[in-house]
């Protein structure tokens, strides 16, 4: 199939007083070379978990990477010697995390913590990483970029701060991104410059983006295939512009549901989704979302389906969809 | 960062002139004269005395002089030693009080930050557990009770080392390793504490992620970060180990100024007790102005205050 | 909607949830229990022990344990077990009343301050900064040295010197918690100073203050020890650890467990008290709650 990244049946699980929490739950998913894919779903979803399993950044007491495989370029990844990770991590695999304002060392000035990267991946003597971490700073729109490389992060913003992390991310020419929830830390109108950035600078370099998200609106924008989880799973997954207009799930019916849209009146109330996520500790058999599905019939809560193919590319979970769709 | 030490500096100097001042009116308050003691005095001798001692100036004028004496480094005179000034009997203890503090200190950073580091890294193996049982208990055993522990099994059941005195290295271990048992006690727990929180941080997640080798992220990322807060209580730390214990100085007859200041004290020679604690505020002082310099440096973001 | 209820979990008040934690702490629950057993000790054993403190018999000097006398005899053929408990009488009641004089000095000067003008805060902060410079143990022996007196003087010296560490921390717990939301919310629905002070703010910052005083417990009875070791505290023929460990290092050649008893109580006695203050500190800390 020619994947760059193919997640395989992934479980990760949380180890905790209260009990064993399921993040993932043989969870598969795949990139092609230079495509963006979305991860989408709520907050405590796992999505940002099976993003972490893929780097092998989950700390092992009390998680776990339980079973399943990450093939990236044709090697496990999850079989991989520590040392040959080390490898794999900042220079073929890169990730952007959600909070920029804690996600930079505070007594390290900007520019070492570009230049560590090059030094360590690319082999870069200081003085020439230092060129190359100022040539970097400028590609993300970073202004005085010489001076700036000296300050600390704290005299960064928000955006400036995630500019620098896409910076890093970039740094040494990765051939695969993961960007977790990359903007929703930020202002709405810093939100499209970053996106617009970030998705020029990957094509620019042909490299693959995992977009991971609650907002629907990115989505389309920026993905070619749209995977939704849910409880650690995933229930849909299809061409996002498919997905988009035709769901074939609940869940992802009432995600596209409680989004405000421009194009309906004001007066129109948002349509939240009944009822709270599930707690992942006390999950019980069945469909995931049976409790708070509108067109659940009870064996939904009894057994849970694996994903089927219902339209070209476009798989479901969904009981009732199979159904309608097969009618 | 100039600014910063220069109000630091005017502020020690505020709190040092309020500590003569205290100590200065305490020694007023003490009922009896410095008179008081076994042999009964003439009240001729009293009076001279009291004129030497500039006893019978007003309070403020006593203490205008004494605050001009201690610009000059004059300590005063003490009571009870009648051929040296106060400054003199201090200066002769403060080597060995010194070399007792700094040898315990060194201990204490030689056992505590690396005893801390590696219950950190290696969280809940043997060596977290044994980190942990030892802050706990040295930090709650007094120094003086350790050390007569100490003297019970080295000097009595095994007579490998002296009970006390001063001169040879020999007699300096056992009082070193009392002292700095509590400040090593501490910083073990301190830095274990500081290096898990910041091995929780956001960031470090960022450099592991970047592929930097763990050595890396220790030694670059996290080490900086934790030892911030370990260096703030390395203060008050070394505060304790220039004070010297006057216990522990006791316990091994140790002629240093913590010696001094207990003779003086049963002596009720005022002028020596005065002299020895305005001292140790001024150590203290200075220790902990050192320290916040130090903190500064450590971490770039308080510069910009 | 049965969907929600599902997933609430049970009702914990505070204080319930942290003696639950407590329990389960076996180190603090040890601790808890030596510290009984020596306050027991302290009550029973002078009354019942057929010695007196001052007995002295010169015909058992330096006796090392024996049947008759259970930790031997010291110097003066006093019995070395009634007055361990005598100086664990000594050590229990300076410990504790040199904290409750700290609570009563420190919280209100605390409390006050953080609800005073910045001025006048910041004098009183001044002020205790100034208190700060001195090493605390010094300023006990020397406000001891002029108070000079009985037991109620040393508890007097102690707390004298300890508060501020209380009014600092009451301060600083009250002037962080005043600007959280619950505070702000308590206003909002017409709450005076006063009543948000007793009702919502203390209630919150007793947690540290509490742990506070059980870690000072053993800085005061190792106060007096201290000072009665150098000859300053308690006054003998009352015995006291202190005094104990004084007398007994001039024989330790001769009858080391003379020294070495009560060295050990003073430990063991302060060692417990840091397990339960350790165990209360864990207890309590609303971060750990589930």
């Amino acid at each position: 199939m020619g994947a760059l990244l193919q997640v395989r049946d992934l479980s990760t699980s949380f180890y905790t007083q209260d009990g064993v929490v399921k993040a993932v739950e043989r969870v598969s998913y795949e990139v092609a070379n230079g495509e963006t894919i979305a991860l989408v779903g709520e907050s405590g979803c796992g999505k940002t978990v099976s993003a972490l399993s893929i780097m092998r950044l989950i700390a092992e007491p009390p998680g776990k990477i339980v079973s399943g495989q990450v093939v990236f370029d044709g090697t496990d990844l999850l079989k991989l010697s520590k040392a040959d990770m080390h490898k794999v991590r900042g220079a073929r695999i890169a990730m952007i995390f959600q909070e920029p304002m804690t996600s930079l060392n505070p007594v390290l000035t900007i520019g070492r913590q570009i230049t560590e990267a090059l030094e360590i991946h690319r082999g870069m003597k200081q003085s020439d990483a230092l060129d190359e971490a100022v040539r970097l700073l400028e590609l993300v729109g970073i202004p005085q970029a010489r001076r700036r490389a000296k300050d600390l992060p704290h005299h960064f913003s928000g955006g400036m701060r995630q500019r620098v992390m896409i910076a890093i991310a970039i740094s040494c020419q990765p051939k695969l991104i993961l960007a977790d929830e990359p903007t929703t830390a930020l202002d709405v109108t810093i939100q499209a410059q970053l996106l617009e950035m970030l998705h020029n600078l990957t094509k620019d370099l042909d490299a693959a983006i995992v977009l991971i998200t609650h907002n629907l609106g990115i989505v389309a924008r920026y993905a070619s295939r749209v995977y939704v989880m849910y409880a650690g799973r995933i229930v849909e997954h299809g061409p996002a512009l498919a997905v988009y207009h035709d769901p074939k799930h609940p869940y992802t019916e009432g995600l596209l549901r409680s989004v405000p849209r421009l194009d309906e009146p004001r007066s129109v109330r948002l349509a939240p989704i009944e009822g709270q996520p599930p707690d992942l500790i006390a999950l019980k058999s069945g469909c995931a979302f049976y409790p708070r599905c509108s067109q659940a019939e009870s064996q939904c809560g009894e057994e849970s389906l694996d994903l089927v193919e219902v339209a070209p590319g476009h798989y479901t979970s969904c009981r009732s969809v199979l159904k309608g769709e097969r009618r | 960062m100039l600014k910063y030490s220069i109000r630091r500096f005017f502020w020690i100097i505020l709190v040092l002139v309020a500590v003569s001042f205290i100590t200065f009116s305490l020694m007023h308050l003490v009922p009896g004269g410095p008179w008081d003691r076994q042999k009964e005095l003439a009240p001729q001798v009293i009076e001279n005395l009291n004129k030497k001692y500039g006893l019978d100036q007003p309070f403020f004028v006593q203490f205008g002089h004494y605050l001009w004496n201690l610009l000059h480094g004059d300590l005063g005179l003490s009571y009870t030693h009648q051929d040296r000034g106060v400054t003199e009997i201090i200066l002769q203890g403060l080597p060995k009080t010194a070399t007792l503090g700094i040898t315990a200190f060194l201990i204490a950073l030689l056992i505590g930050l690396p005893l801390g580091m590696a219950a950190a890294v290696k969280q809940n193996s043997i060596i977290d557990y044994i980190s942990v049982f030892f802050s706990t208990v040295f930090a709650s055993i007094p120094g003086f009770v350790l050390g007569i522990f100490l003297v019970l099994v080295f000097s009595v059941s095994l007579h490998l080392l002296p009970t006390g005195g001063w001169g040879s290295v020999r007699q300096v271990i056992m009082p070193a390793v009392a002292l700095a048992a509590l400040p090593a006690a501490y910083i073990a727990r301190v830095t274990r504490a500081s290096m898990l929180e910041v091995l929780r941080q956001d960031y470090i997640r960022t450099a592991r992620a970047k592929g930097l080798p763990e050595r890396l992220v220790l030694l670059r990322h996290t080490l900086r970060n934790a030892l911030i807060p370990v260096i703030t209580i390395t203060g008050p730390e070394l505060a304790f180990l220039i004070t010297g214990s006057f216990v522990i100085e006791n316990l091994f007859s140790i002629p240093g100024v913590g010696r001094l200041f207990v003779q003086g004290v049963s002596n009720r020679d005022y002028g020596l007790i005065m002299g020895t604690t305005i001292f140790y505020a001024f150590a203290v002082a200075i220790a902990n102005y050192v320290v916040d310099i130090l903190y500064a440096v450590v971490d770039p973001r308080i510069r910009y205050d | 909607m049965s969907v929600i209820a599902e997933t609430v979990r049970p009702h914990h008040t505070l204080w319930g949830d942290a003696f639950t934690r407590l329990k389960r702490n076996r180190v603090a629950l040890a601790g808890g229990i030596i510290i009984l057993l020596v306050a027991l000790g302290a009550i029973i054993v002078p009354f019942v022990s057929p010695y007196k403190f001052d007995q002295q018999d010169l015909n058992v000097v330096l006796h090392s344990p024996s049947h008759g006398h259970l930790m031997g005899t010291d110097g003066l053929g006093r019995d070395v077990f009634t007055r361990l408990f005598y100086g664990a009488r000594t050590s229990l009641m300076v410990g504790v009343f040199a904290q409750v004089i700290c609570l009563l000095i420190g919280l209100p000067i605390g409390a006050f301050s953080a609800y005073a003008s910045q001025r006048v805060d910041n004098l009183i902060m001044r002020f205790v900064d100034v208190v700060f410079a001195f090493p605390d143990l010094l300023l006990i022996i020397l406000i001891r040295a002029i108070l000079g007196g009985s037991i109620y003087m040393i508890f007097l010296a102690i707390g004298l010197v300890s508060w501020v560490n209380i009014a600092r921390l009451v301060r600083g717990q009250i002037l962080s918690l005043k600007q959280r939301d619950f505070a702000t919310a308590a206003r909002a629905m017409g709450g005076s100073s006063t009543y948000i002070t007793l009702r919502h703010l203390l209630p919150n910052s007793l947690g540290p203050v509490i742990v506070y005083v059980t870690f000072g417990i053993p800085r005061a009875i190792f106060a007096e020890a201290a000072l009665s070791y150098i000859g300053i505290g308690i006054k003998p023929p009352t015995p006291s650890w202190g005094t104990m460990i004084a007398n007994g290092y001039e024989n330790i050649f001769a009858a080391p467990y003379l020294v070495l008893i009560p060295a050990v109580a003073v430990g063991v006695l302060m060692l417990a008290f840091t397990f339960l203050g350790d165990g209360l500190r864990d207890a309590l800390d609303p971060r750990l709650r589930r």
